[in-house]
């Protein structure tokens, strides 16, 4: 009796463990960093739309934005592109390298709201 | 929230790095003008061959008497110095700022490797430290000026490699290791820390006496 107990305990906890992941994939909880090749810290922490409700952002273009010819398109954005599409590992001209993307973007905004994470292990928390 | 760290990394840095610059260029300019008030001759026996000469030497392990006389010490002091300098100026999260504030791409270690520098800067200053403390003849030079030294040197890489493992109060950490590397530049050009701009000016003086007045080696 006890042997199954704790074979049917196992095999709840392997399965509650399994399927979690793709639960949890549906909430985003942490900027992506696999396209850093060597990642250097723990991904960034973001919860994405709790941060943005928090933050009170309506406006999905703040940084899903859209350039044409270095002139920002008001109306339109791009958040079926993520931002390695356009940011790449090293800076292009007037176009941010993906690591200096995302901390002017994130880290940016935080200083000039005078809220949110500004140091390193706020965001990438180990 | 911020405000203490936002204080330390920012009025004040910039007030640290004026008196680091600043201060630097003073000491040496001074320096220039005491010599050539009260010792001139000693520009006209000022020789590039035996000042680089000397400075080779000194920069070498073991290359020198005193380096081989004191095989611990001299590994230690190598290591330490090596790992003092290395580690702020190539460390990836001040590259990062360099990079976010200023556009300027810097050339930065791996985060495991420099943990490890900082780590032998650590045991470094413990050596130097317990030295001071146990072996007569050096506490009969020591001051208390010495220990002050010791501690704002060390204060930077301490505060440092507790923020980056976040062990302990993170945010309070990250501003009090900025207060401490403010501390440190700041007082370069005004204590002993200052043998890091004048050590190369004694090397280069005392090489070219010894070789070209005295003929004779100074390692
Ligand atoms: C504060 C910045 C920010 C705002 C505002 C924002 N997003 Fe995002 N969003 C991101 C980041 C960062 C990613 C990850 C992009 C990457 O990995 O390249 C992302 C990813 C996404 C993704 C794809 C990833 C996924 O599985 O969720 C969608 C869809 C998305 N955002 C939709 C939106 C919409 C719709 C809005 C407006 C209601 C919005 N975002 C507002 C920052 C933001
Ligand atoms: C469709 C392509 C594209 C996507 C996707 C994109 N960007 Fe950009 N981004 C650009 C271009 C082009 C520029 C350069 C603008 C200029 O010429 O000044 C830019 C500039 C920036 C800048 C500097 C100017 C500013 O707006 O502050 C930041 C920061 C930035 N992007 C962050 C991001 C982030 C974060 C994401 C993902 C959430 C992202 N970008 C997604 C094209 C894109
Ligand atoms: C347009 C402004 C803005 C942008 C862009 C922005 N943030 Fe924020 N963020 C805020 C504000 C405001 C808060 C504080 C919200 C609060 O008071 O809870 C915040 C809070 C946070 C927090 C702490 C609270 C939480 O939600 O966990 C994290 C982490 C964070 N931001 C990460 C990011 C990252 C990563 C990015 C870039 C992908 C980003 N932020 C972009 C405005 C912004
Ligand atoms: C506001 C949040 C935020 C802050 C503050 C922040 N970062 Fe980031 N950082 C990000 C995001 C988002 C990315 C994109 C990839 C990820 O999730 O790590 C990133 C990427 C990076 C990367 C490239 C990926 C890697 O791990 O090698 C490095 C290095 C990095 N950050 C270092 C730092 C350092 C050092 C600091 C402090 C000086 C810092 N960051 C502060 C949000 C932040």
């Amino acid at each position: 009796m006890k042997t199954i107990a704790l074979v049917a305990l196992s095999l709840i906890i392997g399965t509650v463990l399994a399927i979690s992941p793709v639960w949890s994939q549906d909430e985003m909880t942490v900027v992506d960093n696999t396209d850093f090749p060597n990642a250097q810290r723990p991904p960034s922490v973001f919860v994405h739309d709790r941060h943005n409700e928090n933050a009170g952002i309506d406006d999905c273009a703040v940084c899903h934005h859209v350039y044409d010819e270095g002139q920002l398109l008001e109306d339109e954005s791009s958040e079926d592109q993520r931002c390695v599409d356009c940011h790449y590992l090293e800076r292009m001209g007037d176009q941010p390298g993906l690591m200096e993307a995302f901390h002017a973007n994130c880290k940016g905004c935080h200083e000039q709201e005078g809220n949110g994470p500004i140091l390193c292990g706020e965001c990438h928390v180990r | 929230m911020h405000s203490f760290y936002n204080f330390v990394s920012g009025p004040l840095a910039w007030i640290a790095f004026l008196l680091f610059i600043g201060g630097s260029i003073f000491r040496i300019g001074r320096m220039l003008v005491l010599v050539a008030q009260k010792e001139p001759f000693i520009f006209t026996y000022m020789s590039w061959r035996y000042s680089f000469r000397s400075i080779l030497h000194w920069i070498v392990p073991f290359a020198t008497v005193n380096w081989r006389r004191q095989p611990v010490l001299t590994v230690v002091t190598f290591a330490f110095h090596l790992c003092l300098l290395a580690v702020p100026v190539f460390l990836l999260a001040h590259a990062v700022l360099w990079e976010d504030s200023f556009g300027i791409r810097w050339w930065s270690l791996p985060d495991t490797l420099a943990d490890t520098l900082t780590v032998i800067v650590i045991l470094g200053a413990v050596f130097f430290l317990v030295r001071r403390i146990t072996r007569p003849e050096v506490r009969f030079v020591t001051s208390a000026s010495d220990y002050v030294i010791l501690a704002i040197v060390s204060a930077p890489f301490i505060t440092g490699f507790l923020a980056y493992h976040q062990w302990f109060a993170y945010p309070l950490m990250m501003g009090l290791h900025v207060l401490a590397g403010d501390i440190m530049l700041a007082a370069i050009p005004f204590t002993r820390l200052s043998h890091m701009i004048f050590s190369p000016f004694t090397r280069a003086y005392m090489g070219s006496e010894f070789g070209k007045v005295r003929h004779a080696r100074d390692w």
